[in-house]
Formats: C-alpha cells, structure tokens, sequence
C-alpha cells in the first residue's frame, strides 16, 4: 500500500541534492513573494541612493537579508512593506558607515541620471496649458529630491508606492498621526518646488529655449 | 469643524485614509469653506502629479539573475562581487 506522496517527509539519504525540500519549499515561497517586488525595491532604492550602482548593491543585500530570515516573516502580512523596511535599514547603515549625509542631494548627479533615461521614456503627451502639465519628469523629479527627507519619503511609500498609513507609520516607525501631518507639509512643500520650476523651466522660458 | 481640524485631516481625505465620521464632518467643512476645498484640491492635484509624473525604472536584468541565483543558492553569502551596469 502507498502511501500519499508526503512531500515535507525526506529521509535523510536525500542529502545528495544540496537543498532539503524545506529549502527549496522556501525558495518557491520566496520568489513568489518576494522577488515579484523587485521593481518596486529597485525603484525605491533609486530614490534613495540617487545612484543606480548603489541601488542594484542595496536591493541584493536587501533580497540576501530576506531570505535568511524569510522564515520571521508573518504569512499573510504585506511582504513588500516588509522589504521596504528591511531596504530602509540596510540603507541607513550604509550611509551611517559610509559617513555620507543623506538628504544632501548631488542635483547633477541627478540629472545626469535623468538624462540618460530621459530618451527611453519620453512623454509626448504634455499638451495642456495648465502649467502643472508642462511639468517634465525631471521636474518633479528634482522637486521630490529637494525636499527634505522625512517629507519625501512619507510621499515615496504613500504616493508611489501606494502603502497604506499603518504601513507607513510601521515603517518609518512613528504614530500614525505623524505621518499624516508629514504628508501634509511634505505635499505642500511640494508643491511650492513644482510652481516654481514650472515658472522656470515652462511658461517663462519660450526665449531661453 | 474649524480649518485647523481640516488641514490636520488633510491628507487622509487625499489619499481616502479617513474614518467615516472623519470624513462626514470633513466633507461639511469644505461646504462651506473655500479656503480648504483649494488647498484640499491642490492636494489632489499634487499626489496626482507625483503619480503620473514620476518614472518607474525596471530593475535591471542582470539584478533579477543575480538575486534569483541567491535565492536558489540558499543562504550562502555572496561573494563582493563586483556589480554588473
């Protein structure tokens, strides 16, 4: 009589195959779960280093640290908030050691990254009139990077990345009503940038161009 | 509701965070108060500009392979290796 195949039950003369099917059950759940977050990851990191060299280094230790404690990970929670966190603390360590101050932004560095992307993704759409519109993305781009840091990165997790504000608050680990009041000062500080370069780089500037 | 409560509830109304109270008694202050119901559009306006305006990347290719291959690998550290542009 056979018995149901007992896939977890693997006598200990499997160990010829490297991984033990904990492990490769592991592996599956892992890229299911995890690894379809890459871009996110990717983008997220991108905002942080302002350095694509450095965002492909912080999303691998990212992933690496993910895996070995993959198994801490509550099932059912939101595991790309839990990436998010995990990236947002290997980052801060990186500058700590580094001794580099984030939020102190490289604006050429940043639009020499901009530039060269700039090409694959243009937007020929920006018709209107409302200035808003003639927004470029470089603009509102360099607009998020000059705002400080605890601004920019509530509007990060919350505008482009679509988290809720518990997640938010869990992340950056403050109350819930704090993140609010950043979002809000965060939007209108924004929004000041965002006139301004449109006055600077949109209606005003038919002659310079 | 006074203007303070308002903007304090701000960007909850935005981004559809408040309590159903919360919202009631919000909605009722931008009846009849001008002043926040141009900031609250303003607000809108802006999340909805980051939305749009701001560039996804695509991780690259050769990032995928390499955190795939270390999740297939287990747990064994990478090695410093020096990252593909």
């Amino acid at each position: 009589m056979s018995r149901p195949d007992p896939i977890r039950k693997s006598s200990p003369d499997t160990k010829k195959n490297p991984l033990s099917t904990e492990e490769q059950l592991k592996q599956r759940e892992f890229q299911d779960e995890a690894i379809v977050h890459i871009n996110a990851l990717y983008n997220y990191a991108l905002h942080l280093t302002l350095n694509p060299h450095d965002a492909n280094d912080l999303v691998q230790e990212t992933y690496l640290k993910a895996y070995k404690f993959f198994g801490s990970f509550e099932k059912g929670t939101n595991c790309k908030a839990w990436l998010f966190k995990i990236l947002k603390n290997n980052y801060i360590n990186r500058y700590r050691k580094n001794a580099r101050e984030p939020g102190k932004v490289d604006y050429d560095l940043i639009k020499d990254f901009y530039h060269t992307i700039k090409d694959t993704r243009r937007d020929s759409t920006e018709t209107e009139t409302d200035y808003f519109h003639s927004l470029l993305h470089e603009e509102v781009y360099m607009a998020m990077q000059s705002l400080p840091e605890e601004f920019r990165e509530v509007i990060q997790l919350c505008d482009i990345e679509g988290f809720t504000y518990e997640e938010i608050a869990n992340m950056v680990e403050s109350p819930i009503g704090t993140v609010r009041s950043r979002l809000y000062r965060g939007r209108k500080l924004l929004r000041v940038q965002l006139e301004e370069y449109a006055k600077k780089f949109g209606f005003n500037t038919e002659k310079d161009r | 509701m006074k203007c303070d409560k308002a903007r304090e509830l701000m960007s909850a109304a935005v981004d559809g965070e408040l309590t159903n109270r919360e919202n009631q008694a919000f909605t009722l202050h931008l009846q009849e108060c001008p002043a926040c119901t141009a900031e609250f559009e303003e607000a809108k306006k802006t999340k909805q500009i980051i939305q749009e305006k701001i560039v996804r990347f695509k991780a690259p290719q050769s990032l995928i392979n390499s955190i795939m291959e270390l999740s297939l690998s287990g747990t064994k550290e990478p090695s410093d290796s020096p990252m593909i542009d």
